[in-house]
């Protein structure tokens, strides 16, 4: 198991390029994700932040550059061990993804119940000890996705992502569209599983108050490559104009005007 | 002038290029999803679940069709031959164009129809909320999953439906021959079961499982291979309705005539 600074090195990826069609969206794209790190990407709309998670997580393969998880290469890896290698990742997507067809309790414990037999009772159980965490009603568990709010809905896809307490998180956008307190427990969530169960998480998002609460380092992604890394107190005293944008408080002028 | 016609040729080489792509891409879905479906485990509940859908819940319009079909023969047959022996006639041509053709052809469309069309919105919608991508990462194989339980559910249903439906038609052409053309119902139905062949029912039997295969693979390729949002979607419902139909009605001639050619 490779090391740096005396942890383990969870996921690096090295020289990763992908572009669609002649558009380049990433190129040699560098980052390690230590044991109990988390670390936060961000980078402006469309910048690629989502298609570097779905190349780490197999869905797209690179063009070129190599994707280790835990010692193995994904790049190429055969379908059967890169399931395998994704049951220890816990994942939430975008725009949640939840399956439509399935009730709240049978989407969070999806995975759990493909690996092992659990019955109604049982999983309903599961779903509930992780929904209350994230401060939902156990109401909410008999019911569909198209009938719970978009908050909600993001919050089940998290709990779809924490079931089974896989040891690498990789979220992306998990607070948007949620009010600030559910915003902020939900950072508070990351920041737990990362903390009492060593994993390391990696986080997509454009909120830097969530930065602030979760991430150990942050990088930028901007003109298809990283153009920054550093924690988030270096953040907050970089010259870089890209940071300083992200970081720029509201002018309060707007509101006075 | 030169380069307007290298224009059209460069148009027309680039479509056909990425017809034949298609057409590739199909077949490697195709024997993928042939794969998926031989290859355990098998989510029954899933199977269970689509065969209540396909099956059951397409009884009625089948049904309804059918029976209609039935007795529009009976009356239009009825009308063509008054100057033969109309009961043996009647009822031979209701049985025989019910049990090769109409049956398993109507059945096919209908099912198109409703179940294609639900098919291809339901695993395209999930292809742009990426719900399969989703599956994926959850240890599933979406191939295992989603297309495999609707293709096996189709290759069941399709064939009993067709074998309802068969009965119905017959049973259509029956009612407006013994109420409305006051034929001897004895006599109708001697002569139905006398000209009841088992190749009519293996064939249209035969057809049915066909249709089902075409339908499934069909509607679920379209859907696996939606882009584009919501109008992704639209094209996906829409060609998965349109081929299905055409494929049913060329690949209908094709098995007639391998079987009575």
């Amino acid at each position: 198991m490779e090391k740096r600074n005396n942890k383990k090195v969870i996921i690096k990826v090295s020289n990763l390029s992908k572009s669609f069609n002649n558009n380049i969206v990433l190129k040699n794209i560098n980052f390690q994700l230590l044991e109990g790190e988390s670390l936060a990407i961000i980078g402006a709309s469309g910048s690629g932040k989502s298609v570097l998670l779905k190349n780490i997580i197999g869905i797209l393969e690179p063009d070129k550059g190599s994707i280790v998880i835990n010692d193995t290469e994904m790049v190429n890896l055969p379908i059967n061990l890169k399931e395998k290698l994704l049951l220890d990742l816990g994942i939430t997507f975008q725009h949640g993804a939840l399956f439509d067809s399935l009730k709240n309790w049978e989407n969070i414990i999806f995975k759990t119940a493909n690996k092992e037999k659990i019955n109604n009772k049982q999983g309903k159980q599961l779903a509930f000890s992780i929904i209350k965490q994230l401060g939902l009603q156990p109401k909410i568990l008999d019911l569909y996705p198209s009938e719970i709010s978009g908050g909600m809905q993001k919050r089940v896809a998290i709990a779809r992502a924490i079931c089974g307490n896989p040891k690498i998180l990789l979220f992306d956008e998990p607070t948007s569209g949620l009010d600030p307190v559910t915003g902020s427990l939900i950072d508070q969530l990351i920041k737990t599983a990362v903390k009492t169960i060593g994993g390391s998480a990696i986080t997509i998002t454009h909120d830097m108050a969530s930065v602030c609460r979760i991430a150990d380092k942050v990088i930028l992604i901007d003109k298809q490559t990283i153009s920054w890394t550093g924690t988030p107190k270096e953040m907050f005293n970089s010259a870089n104009k890209k940071i300083q944008e992200f970081i720029k408080p509201i002018d309060s002028e707007i509101f006075f005007k | 002038m030169f380069d307007f016609f290298l224009d059209i040729l460069g148009t027309t080489g680039k479509k056909f290029i990425n017809f034949v792509a298609n057409i590739g891409h199909f077949f490697i879905f195709f024997f993928s999803a042939i794969y998926w479906v031989f290859k355990p485990p098998w989510y029954f509940k899933k199977i269970f679940q689509q065969i209540i859908d396909i099956g059951y819940f397409s009884l009625p319009v089948v049904g309804l069709t059918t029976f209609f079909s039935g007795m529009v023969l009976a009356l239009q047959t009825y009308n063509g031959f008054t100057d033969f022996n109309s009961e043996t006639t009647v009822a031979r041509i209701v049985l025989t164009s019910i049990t090769r053709e109409l049956g398993p052809v109507l059945t096919g469309l209908m099912v198109a129809g409703r179940i294609g069309a639900k098919m291809a919105a339901e695993i395209a919608t999930m292809k742009v909320t990426e719900q399969i991508d989703a599956l994926g990462t959850l240890g599933t194989r979406p191939m295992q999953y989603l297309i495999a339980p609707k293709i096996i559910a189709c290759l069941i249903c399709i064939p009993l439906l067709v074998l309802i439906g068969n009965t119905i038609g017959i049973l259509g052409g029956y009612v407006i021959a013994i109420y409305k053309l006051n034929f001897n119902p004895s006599l109708y139905l001697y002569a139905t079961m006398e000209y009841l062949q088992l190749i009519d029912i293996i064939q249209g039997t035969v057809k049915a499982a066909i249709f089902g295969l075409i339908i499934s693979m069909v509607s679920c390729y379209f859907g696996y291979n939606a882009s584009k949002g919501a109008e992704g979607v639209g094209f996906a419902t829409t060609s998965s309705v349109v081929i299905s139909s055409v494929m049913i009605l060329t690949s209908t001639y094709i098995i007639t005539a391998l079987f009575f050619g």
